[in-house]
Parts: C-alpha cells; structure tokens; sequence
C-alpha cells in the first residue's frame, strides 16, 4: 500500500522573465514501512521534491495523495487531522530550533500543540522522548547554542516524532554534522524504521542513501533519471550519471 | 631541536582571552611536521582545535581574540611566533597559501571575481600590471573553470559552490606558495564536485611540488588523497600515520573514527558509535582526553600527565600510553 503517491509533479520558478524548470513531470511512491532515498547534486531539484511532499511547497501541475486522498486544498495543504502525519527534519541544525527556547520546551510545544496534553503532561513526554533519542534529561534543560550538532539534530528529529507522524522526510540531515555524529543519528534512523516509519531521506551522500534505503530515486535536472531497488543502482547503475555519482564516493575507487 | 622541514609545530598551545584574567585553552600540546610536496590530512571532529591550528600558520589568531602561548612555530626556518608584520607580509598569501571554511561565503561579494584575482597577483609589487589580467586568466586555466574570460567579470553570486571554491583555490595559487592550508574545502559540496577539487589539489602537488594541508572530518576522503593522516581531538594531536596503514592505528580514538564509517558496514547494520561527546573546552579531562570515551582506559590514562607523540614506527607516532597493547 502507498502512503503517499506524487503523479506528474512539476515545480516551476520565476526568474527575470525566464521560466525555471525545478521538478519536470515526475512520478513518485512511498510504500508503507518503506525507506525511499532521492539522490542528486545541489540544484537538481530534490529539495523543491521534498518541500512538495511535505505540503510546504505548491506544486505548478500534478498532484501529491495521501492514503489515496490529495492533500491540496486550494490554497491549503495537509488540513486537519492529516496536518501531524507526515513531518519534516530539515538541514541545518543551527537554524532549524529556535534559540530562544530551552529543547524542552520547544518539543513540550510541539507534544502539546498535536497530541493535546496539558502543560505538565507534555514536558513528561518530551523528557521521555529526548530521552529516547539519546538527549539526557540534564541536556534537555538546555539551549540550543549549548548543543553540538549532531545533539541539536536529534533534537529537531524529536520534534518532528513528537507529532506521532506515519512519515518522516529528511531533507539532508547528515550534511551538517560531522562523521561520528552522523553515525550516531544513522542508528537512529534504523531504528525507526524498525518501528514502522515511513521516511523519505533527501541526500547527495549516497553512502548515507546505500545504508538506509530500501529504493533509491536518482534526480538530475529536475527529473528521476534513474530508480531501483537500492542493491540494484548501487550494484548495477544503467544510467553514466548514477555511474559518475557513485565513483565519486570516496573511498569507492580504492576498494 | 627544529630541523629542515618546511613546517614544524611543536607542542604548540593556542590561548584565548576569556576575560582580563582568564585564559581557556584551545589547542595544547599539537604537533605536526611537513615536508616539501606532502599532502597532509588533518582531522578531528568539531570543535577539535582544527580550524585554529590552521589559523596559526597564516597569523589571523589575534582576530579571534587568540594568541600562541607556548611551543615552536617554523616555517622554512622562520619563527613565526616572533615574526613582525613585516616578515608576515612575505609569508601570508605569498609562501602559505590559505583556502578558508566554507566555500559558498568564500569570495567578497561586492568585488568581480577578476578584482579579487587581481588583488592576489599584485601582493607582489613588482608584478607588471599590464600582465595581470593575463595572468589571471592562467590561474583560472590552472583551476579549470571554464569561459575564465567571462568568469573575471562576474560576481560570485552567479557561481556555483564548485567554481567558487576554485576561485578561492585561484587566489591561494596565484603567488605559488610553498604551503596550501585548505581548511575543509569541500564541506556543503556535492560528491561529484569534491572529487573534481580533490583532483584539482592532487593536479596543484603534482605540478608545482606544493605541500598541502587539507582539514576535513571525512576520514574516507582523506585516507584517498592524503599521504599522512594527523588525528585531533580536543586541541592535541593524538597520532600520525600513514593514510595506507590507517587500519594498523595504535589510538583508540582513531580506531573508533575509522569505524564509524558507515561504508564499512551493510545498509541498514549496527554501526559503531563513539561512545559520548567529545570533551569541551575548559572541562578536559586531566590525563588524556579521550579517557572518558574510550574502551581501553586504565586507571594510568588518567593520572595527570603530559602525553606527547611516541615514534612507535617509520612515520607513525601515537600518543596513546597502552598503544603496544591495541589490537583491533
């Protein structure tokens, strides 16, 4: 069963007078359980996919379902009870919390805002959650400029789960943060999917696309220029750009 | 003793002013030896005292607020810890070459690229103005950024992050220094285009014998391109190896980085963490550093003690007490 199903999308921008094909009349399935990875250079359009799939960006033409059932509605994406279903992890960890708030709070906000519970209830569950992402209670208390980034990563992952969502979309979320971090929030992720989450991972690093992916969407200019089972692309590429992708991983050549 | 190496750091203590009295210690203990035409990989994770050691050799400390407090700093037998502005006027930019953090704020946005480009060349004032545009067209050829005639009049907001970069690379070139410090040249680039300025720092060595230091906390790319690899963490310098026998590592914290690649394991298997954080300025542990993260200590790592670097074979030095009893 697909939980969210994108036909014929295209994204188109403005610029000076020039029209600027983003996304170009793309397909796309997210199957239930499943973790689909898109894959491509900067401006290649995965980004702007991304943001589609989350309801953050519009789409020119097309059309984005979920459960069968679109989630466009005029001007409005996502409305009512299907708002907490599919959340967002975003980039940039340095940007994405707000400095102001200790992480506590910010994710007691968010628990409050969609599972409705009162005040002391929800900082209870934050605590248990940041808890269960490997955040201590004692660093829970704290601000964001006093984390690293793979702990403010985690953070941001924490609040998008506190809205108890069926999908996860990560728009490069190990970019950011350094190697031993990454690793760290990789088994994160694993053991999400464990749980049943459905996640779209938005990366150009395709070893953190072989390691947890189960298919993979490789996007350049704008279209899927190539798909498959992950073993499939990573062991046997058709098309020369995934081939030129992934002998640029480093490491790869010498193997 | 300082021999003839191109660059020697030698214990090397970097302070910052905290207030008028306090002192924090950012870098302590760090060592490092290059030799002409050598790509050196130095890495660590955040907050590791990378970024600062790099700063010492082209002597922008004091902007941050930084100083050297202790330790030997030579270049080409100049100390540079002593050097007057005057003798930094000769080094920084002409004999160190420097390609700072974060490609896509590299190049001023207010001046064309050629300007920049041209800024760079006449740092020598006896270069021939009427040669400069000429010039800057070589060095753009050198980095390999195509219509380089188009090039010199934009700005660098209509380049993309891979031509920036080579621009900023064109600019550390444009005197043929002796030293490139590349400071994670490639950190927010695509894989494609990291390969591309990898080639390109490999193409620089190869052609005009320059020594590189490149900055990175991708160990996989710079066991590819690096011929000696220097692991930081908290301000020290835990080990140097060759980047062929990085598995033989005789520290468990670089052991414990190399095992964090997540190419090592199959999709979707355990990977290995580092266990904890790493230490932050100012609360280091007494002893080595990494005792609170590490699976071998003994009570003797964490007694109070200087740790140097060990020779414990040719060009492999650790700093690591129990280093003859780690097997992998």
């Amino acid at each position: 069963m697909n939980i969210i199903e994108a036909k014929d999308v295209s994204v188109t921008f403005d610029s000076y007078g020039d029209v600027i094909k983003a996304v170009d009349h793309v397909n796309f399935v997210l199957p239930k359980g499943q973790t689909i990875g898109i894959v491509g250079e900067s401006g290649s359009g995965k980004s702007t996919f991304a943001r589609v799939l989350s309801g953050l960006q519009i789409p020119t033409s097309g059309s984005v379902t979920f459960m069968d059932k679109p989630i466009q509605n005029g001007k409005n994406t996502y409305e009512g009870a299907l708002r907490k279903e599919v959340q967002m992890v975003f980039q940039d960890p340095y940007g994405s919390l707000n400095p102001r708030m200790r992480i506590v709070k910010a994710i007691a906000e968010a628990i409050r805002q969609h599972q409705g519970l009162d005040k002391k209830a929800s900082r209870v569950a934050a605590l248990d959650l940041l808890e269960s992402m490997g955040i201590s209670n004692l660093d829970a208390q704290k601000f964001p400029s006093k984390l690293s980034g793979g702990q403010r990563q985690r953070a941001s992952v924490a609040r998008a789960l506190s809205a108890q969502p069926s999908v996860l979309i990560a728009d490069e979320p190990t970019s950011a943060i350094d190697q031993s971090a990454q690793a760290q929030l990789l088994g994160l992720f694993n053991d999400l999917i464990k749980k049943g989450l459905s996640i779209v991972l938005v990366s150009h690093d395709l070893g953190v696309i072989r390691y947890l992916s189960d298919y993979v969407y490789v996007m350049k200019d704008g279209i899927f220029v190539e798909s498959g089972k992950s073993e499939e692309i990573f062991n046997n590429p058709k098309e020369e750009y995934t081939k030129k992708l992934i002998s640029s991983i480093p490491g790869r050549s010498t193997k | 003793m300082l021999g003839n190496h191109l660059l020697e750091i030698k214990n090397l203590k970097i302070d910052v002013r905290v207030t008028k009295t306090r002192r924090l210690s950012i870098v302590d203990t760090a060592s490092l030896i290059i030799e002409p035409g050598e790509i050196i990989g130095l890495i660590g994770e955040s907050g590791s005292g990378k970024t600062m050691l790099c700063r010492s050799l082209v002597g922008t400390l004091g902007r941050r607020g930084a100083y050297i407090a202790s330790g030997e700093l030579k270049f080409d037998g100049i100390d540079l810890i002593t050097a007057k502005q005057s003798v930094w006027n000769d080094i920084r930019g002409k004999r160190i070459g420097y390609v700072p953090q974060s490609a896509l704020a590299g190049p001023n946005p207010v001046m064309t690229i050629g300007a920049q480009l041209a800024e760079a060349i006449l740092q020598d004032e006896n270069f021939p103005k009427s040669d400069v545009e000429k010039r800057s067209l070589e060095l753009l050829n050198i980095v390999q950024i195509r219509r380089p005639e188009t090039v010199l009049k934009q700005y660098q907001h209509e380049l993309s992050g891979g031509m920036k970069q080579r621009v900023m690379i064109a600019c550390a070139i444009a005197q043929q220094p002796q030293l490139i410090v590349a400071d994670e040249p490639t950190t927010g680039l695509d894989v494609t285009v990291q390969a591309e300025i990898m080639e390109l720092l490999k193409q620089i060595r190869k052609d005009f014998n320059t020594s590189i230091i490149l900055v990175s906390h991708d160990l996989p790319l710079i066991n590819e391109i690096c011929d000696d690899i220097v692991i930081m963490h908290a301000g020290t310098t835990v080990e140097k190896i060759p980047s062929k026998s990085i598995k033989a590592s005789k520290h468990p914290y670089t052991l414990a980085l190399y095992n964090s690649r997540i190419d090592l394991v199959l999709p979707k298997g355990q990977l290995k963490t580092i266990n904890g954080q790493p230490p932050s300025v100012g609360s280091w542990p007494e002893g080595c550093r990494f005792s609170e993260r590490c699976d071998f200590v003994k009570d003797k790592c964490r007694t109070k003690q200087d740790l140097p670097l060990i020779e414990i074979g040719s060009n492999h030095q650790t700093s690591c007490l129990r280093y003859d009893e780690i097997a992998r």
